[in-house]
């Protein structure tokens, strides 16, 4: 990295008695400071190992949202229409009209009784009591249990089943209409009243496997078990973490043979890893004793330090075989290195981390704890990858090997940079240009498409054909249900929720919904009115209607579910469920609800956004796509800045930034084709792209421009540039996009769209840096200024 | 803040003075008496509760002020222009052109063209008032009875004068409450003479087309105001009325004067229909409970519906034919002018509401969920 005073210290970097401070501070306590490291990196290890993975819904939304804030508001109230976990199980062969079917349901569900964390009073099953049948006869109601009295399994019994059930009502909601599959529903326990501690999702989810779906759905090929619910979300989200374990080793191989491959020395391959995961353990420890937990987010970031502290490694193993390819012994060697790496290895890393601390404009705090997890890596790596590997590398020195393939520097091996030197050949650099102008257009074009949100169905945490998410697929087309819940909360004064102009208004409200495209039903306090007002009415659909007379509207709501309606009756909720929850459906659903509100005022109620997973994905789209244009200027402003600073010039901005700024089109043109949307995993991707990307084209204009000080002519001078910085600047490239390829494999979808878009801007930054920014040097750098100039300077100096 | 706008002068007033106070939306919602039904695509898929034949036109009548009309027997339709948006509950036409629909509210819509566009004739509101209007007149009446009768009939004419302002309490009890009683069913005789029943004994009638209303529920003998569920004209002339707790009643002078009939059954009545033989009539409701007689309701048979499923509503065909439907999906079909059935379930299992044969033979179906259309024995095409 350069700035004019860097360039001058290059000159006295040459003479050895001229030790940086810092330098001879390090160098001359190499032990102590070993010793040092060796004692933080135990306590720091020690701390990272305890660090927790954590999925708190909280830190998911973008809690300053007046959406959000709404819900929270009422999140005791609403606490009845949540948590909560359903099983389906389903034959594969025949009906559930089967002794067997009704045998393992029944041992189904009362293990699902007998689990912890499982509020038994709510628990529903054809097998539990409170599952009914009702029905109007000449006296009034009639009822019972839909399990017939003397239920004995035999065809007489099960056909008495079978009516019982009819009459129950349950069709669509515990029993499939094809009548193959039935569902255990059971409320969950956000605290467990007995032992007074938070559920254990993963602990939950496994118990839920473990019990259920290997006891009772894998031995027998007739039964099928589905399991949905935000708590078995959760577990498979947490679940889905611990595959990153796996993908750390890959990382980690993969570097390895990169790094043996580049640098043909033992000790120069296992020194930067060893460093690099030094790192990752100081970050990891840090973050723990900050009080961080590991998200399905921040999770990422330990292969993001791991590997900027790779790319910064080989500078250092490059350097030192360089030098002692001079003949240096290992500790002089050692000390040059670190003394012409340090100074634009830290602003390269403070690039970086000013980069990501532009994501803390983000209102959610996954974003916000990606942004202090990165930073603190970025940090962490300056100290470990610029001191302490420099350290142990005086200790170790670098292998024959490693020395030769750097000598080994014959015509041969450069033919391919000469080559690719003609990307500033006068009559190459225009086609470089009109390529880039189109991959603009291009880029834009297709980028059109791009959306905000999350695009598939099901939960888009999860891949679409996860267990989960094919379990979900399977009972939303057997039930009458949706996983896409819009909840509008609906305030008033106490007592006042069930009069007869806020259940009006509330009804009116419905119907306006249903009437919107994308909502496919709706429920509230209004339609068990109108329901047990038709019922009471022996059962008569002519009396399917909100009365206006309350003492009526009072008995009829009497035994509403608890989640319609809360204590005080100052808070009910409309329920809209909606076919999916991409950012359109939800935009046209929120706007209908708005102008609903709009046109309706009232000082007797206020209908308020939005809970339920719709409203809070609907908040989250807003917060996001308010964000994202404000922090690529932010990225880019600070970018710029940044360059602007060290180069002092605008021409260099240009030559910089523009690679960047077309793979940011490129990249946002691939999302739109690949179907990601811009949502809470993959705006921090842009920003993280954009603030390591930039490294690249510092380091080859740094380069670039001191040769063309020193008067070489634009395409001597870019060969030369891409012989020593261009190798190492190509391999970082590799080396990032290494680290982030095998979370293309994630289970967890997110995780599998950062990875993506990574790996693709790590490369294309890489490519745009080495082949449009010698074109655009070519229009608009002069080197005959350039060198004067220096020369100016230069004999002012002396 | 409504009463005021009661009278047009006041409102003028009020409008003339405060102009852009009231064109800010002063309060929330219309009244669901006052608010046009709102346009809609999920009219024929949403709750319907009767349908009726004017003329080649099919016009069904269903939840929130839903009005809709099929020119091509049942495939497509339109939505009519309804200026209330409670639930309607039934609807006739006696003419080709001219129709009447009853609901929620005890409103009474009539339409001049086929069904496309309705006018309200009657609220909830009336009723009470000709309810109340009725009580006082007849306590007036009793009064100066009572002042000129000698007294071997006074202790009686006590009584009655007692139990008639008890009845005026509650009316105005009921006035208070608003228009909360629907009205459950509407026959007309030609274009002039109706009659609409409902809920807690509503029973009103016009001679003039509906421009006036008044309440003829003393002329049948319903004290305990039990609802008044269906009426029906059968051939031959007489009307029927079914009801609440076994309820029926029948008039053999174009509704002047009812006859309670003894009752073959507890419970409540749904609906009653002709069987298109004269003098025959059935009567249905609870739990399958189904019911024929032949000689104006001396005498009843039962018939076994094969079900129990409760039965709402029935047509009848000049052949012989009779569909009656219900709760659950239930379809049963007469082609021996109701002496015996066959029945079949739906099989979404909704409940049906009301029936009308299509000129192919095939049924159209209205209800729980909008309009189906099933083959003649009630089964999916």
């Amino acid at each position: 990295m350069s700035n004019p005073k860097h360039d001058k210290g290059e000159h006295y970097l040459l003479t050895p008695k001229a030790e940086p401070f810092l330098e001879r501070v390090i160098f001359n306590n190499r032990f102590v400071i070993l010793v040092m490291f060796l004692f933080l990196t135990a306590f720091l290890g020690y701390n990272a190992v305890k660090i927790k993975p954590d999925a708190s819904f909280e830190r998911l939304i973008p809690l300053e949202h007046p959406f959000i804030i709404n819900m929270l508001d009422n999140r005791d109230d609403l606490k009845n229409l949540g948590n909560s976990i359903k099983i389906a199980i389903a034959v594969e062969e025949g009906d559930i009209f089967t002794e067997e079917y009704m045998a393992t349901l029944q041992k189904i569900s009362d293990e699902m009784f007998d689990l912890s964390g499982v509020d038994r009073s709510g628990l529903k099953s054809l097998w539990t009591p409170n599952v009914r049948w009702v029905e109007v006869t000449e006296e009034g109601f009639q009822g019972g249990p839909v399990i017939p009295d003397g239920y004995n399994g035999s065809r007489d019994s099960l056909e008495s089943l079978r009516q019982n059930i009819l009459k129950s009502g349950q069709v669509g909601s515990l029993v499939a209409d094809n009548f193959k599959s039935t569902i255990i529903y059971a409320p969950l326990f956000e605290i467990n009243p007995e032992t007074n501690e938070p559920l254990d999702y993963k602990a939950f989810s496994l118990e839920l496997e473990a019990k259920i779906r290997a006891k009772y759905g894998e031995p027998n090929p007739n039964i099928n078990v589905h399991i949905i619910g935000f708590a078995k979300k959760v577990g498979d989200l947490i679940e889905g973490i611990g595959s990153i374990a796996m993908f750390a080793l890959i990382t980690i191989g993969l570097t390895a043979v990169f790094l043996f491959w580049y640098s043909r020395c033992l000790v120069g391959t296992f020194v930067p890893i060893f460093t690099s995961l030094v790192a990752v353990f100081w970050q990891l420890g840090i973050l723990k004793l900050l009080g961080y937990g590991i998200d399905p987010y921040s999770v990422l970031v330990p292969f993001l330090v791991f590997a900027i502290g790779i790319s910064h490694g080989v500078q250092i193993v490059n350097q030192m075989a360089v030098e002692s390819a001079k003949g240096f012994d290992a500790m002089t060697s050692a000390r040059l290195s670190f003394r012409q790496l340090y100074i634009p290895g830290m602003l390269a890393l403070v690039s970086d981390a000013i980069g990501f601390l532009t994501l803390l404009f983000i209102q959610i705090d996954v974003i916000r704890d990606l942004a202090v997890a990165a930073g603190v890596g970025v940090a962490v790596i300056i100290i470990t990858n610029l001191v302490l590997h420099p350290l142990i590398m005086s200790y170790v020195g670098i292998s024959k090997g490693g020395i030769k393939h750097v000598q080994n520097h014959g015509e041969k091996q450069d033919r391919k940079w000469r080559l690719m030197s003609f990307f500033s050949h006068p009559s190459v650099a225009p086609i470089s240009i009109l390529i880039a102008v189109l991959g603009f257009g291009l880029g834009i074009y297709y980028q059109k498409d791009l959306k905000i949100g999350d695009l598939d169905k099901g939960a888009p945490e999860l891949r679409a054909d996860s267990r989960y998410n094919l379990d979900n697929e399977y009972i939303i087309s057997n039930y009458s249900t949706s996983a896409d819940v819009l909840v509008i909360m609906v305030e008033t004064e106490k007592e006042k929720c069930s009069d007869y102009g806020v259940m009006n208004a509330m009804d009116k409200l419905q119907w306006t919904l249903e009437n919107t495209p994308g909502v496919e039903s709706t429920a509230s306090l209004v339609t068990v009115s109108k329901l047990v007002t038709k019922a009471l009415n022996e059962g008569n659909f002519k009396w399917f209607e909100l009365s206006r007379n309350q003492s009526i509207i009072n008995s009829s709501i009497q035994r509403a579910p608890s989640g319609l309606v809360n204590t005080n009756c100052d808070m009910t909720p409309v329920l809209a469920f909606l076919k999916d929850h991409k950012a359109e459906t939800l935009k046209e659903v929120i706007a209908a609800v708005e102008l609903f509100v709009d046109q309706n005022p009232s000082e007797d109620f206020k209908f308020l956004l939005g809970a339920g997973n719709a409203g809070v994905e609907a908040a989250t789209n807003q917060v996001i796509s308010k964000a994202k244009d404000m922090m690529l200027f932010f990225v880019y402003a600070v970018v710029s800045t940044l360059c602007f600073i060290t180069f002092r010039s605008i021409r260099a901005v240009i030559c910089i930034v523009t690679p960047l700024a077309l793979t940011s089109v490129l990249c946002e043109a691939l999302m739109a084709q690949l179907g990601i949307g811009i949502k809470v995993a993959t705006l921090p991707v842009i920003a993280l792209g954009v603030g390591i990307g930039v490294d690249y084209g510092i380091y080859i204009y740094t380069k670039l421009e001191k040769l063309l000080m020193e008067g070489k002519p634009l395409q001597e001078a870019y060969f030369e540039t891409l012989r020593t910085t261009g190798k190492a600047v190509s391999f970082t490239g590799v080396t990032l996009g290494v680290g982030v390829f095998t979370w293309i494999f994630s289970p967890i979808k997110f995780q599998a769209d950062m990875g993506i878009l990574l790996f693709f801007m790590f490369i294309w930054n890489m490519v745009g840096s080495i082949w449009l920014l010698p074109a655009l040097a070519r229009f608009l750098l002069r080197p005959d200024k350039m060198a004067a100039k220096a020369r100016a300077v230069e004999a002012e100096g002396n | 803040m409504r009463h005021c706008f009661r009278k047009p002068l006041t409102k003028l007033l009020v409008f003339s003075l405060f102009p852009v106070l009231f064109l800010s939306k002063s309060y929330a919602l219309d009244d669901v008496l006052d608010a046009p039904s709102m346009k809609t695509n999920l009219a024929a898929e949403a709750l319907l509760l009767d349908v009726a034949a004017a003329g080649e036109r099919i016009v069904a009548v269903g939840e929130r002020g839903h009005i809709i009309y099929s020119d091509d027997q049942g495939v497509k339709w339109t939505q009519a222009q309804v200026p209330v948006s409670v639930s309607l509950t039934a609807v006739y036409f006696p003419t080709d052109t001219h129709g009447w629909a009853v609901g929620h509210g005890a409103i009474i819509l009539h339409s001049s063209d086929a069904g496309e566009t309705w006018k309200k004739q009657f609220d909830g509101n009336k009723a009470n008032q000709e309810v109340i209007d009725q009580s006082e007149k007849s306590i007036a009446t009793l009064e100066s009875a009572l002042e000129s009768a000698p007294e071997s009939q006074q202790e009686d004419l006590e009584m009655q004068l007692e139990e008639a302002q008890f009845g005026l309490e509650d009316s105005q009890f009921d006035a208070e409450v608003g228009p909360s009683k629907p009205l459950l069913d509407i026959l007309f005789l030609n274009d002039q003479e109706g009659f609409a029943v409902g809920a807690y004994g509503f029973f009103f009638k016009t001679e003039d087309g509906g421009k006036s209303w008044f309440n003829v529920s003393d002329r049948i003998d319903n004290k305990d105001g039990f609802h008044l569920n269906a009426i029906a004209q059968v051939t031959g002339g007489s009307i029927f009325i079914a009801g609440e707790a076994g309820l029926v009643f029948r008039s053999n002078d174009n509704g002047d004067s009812w006859v309670s009939l003894d009752s073959p059954y507890d419970g409540s009545f749904f609906g009653t229909s002709g069987t298109g033989n004269v003098n025959e009539v059935l009567v249905f409701g609870l739990r399958g409970n189904l019911y024929r007689s032949i000689d104006l309701g001396a005498n009843w048979i039962r018939i076994d519906s094969d079900n129990e499923a409760t039965l709402i509503a029935a047509k009848d065909d000049a052949d012989g034919i009779i569909t009656v439907v219900g709760n659950s999906g239930i379809v049963l079909v007469s082609g021996d002018s109701g002496e015996s059935f066959q029945s079949v379930i739906r099989e979404n299992r909704k409940a049906v509401n009301s029936v009308l044969l299509l000129e192919n033979g095939n049924l159209l179906l209205v209800g729980e969920h909008g309009v189906d259309i099933s083959g003649p024995s009630g089964r999916n095409l």
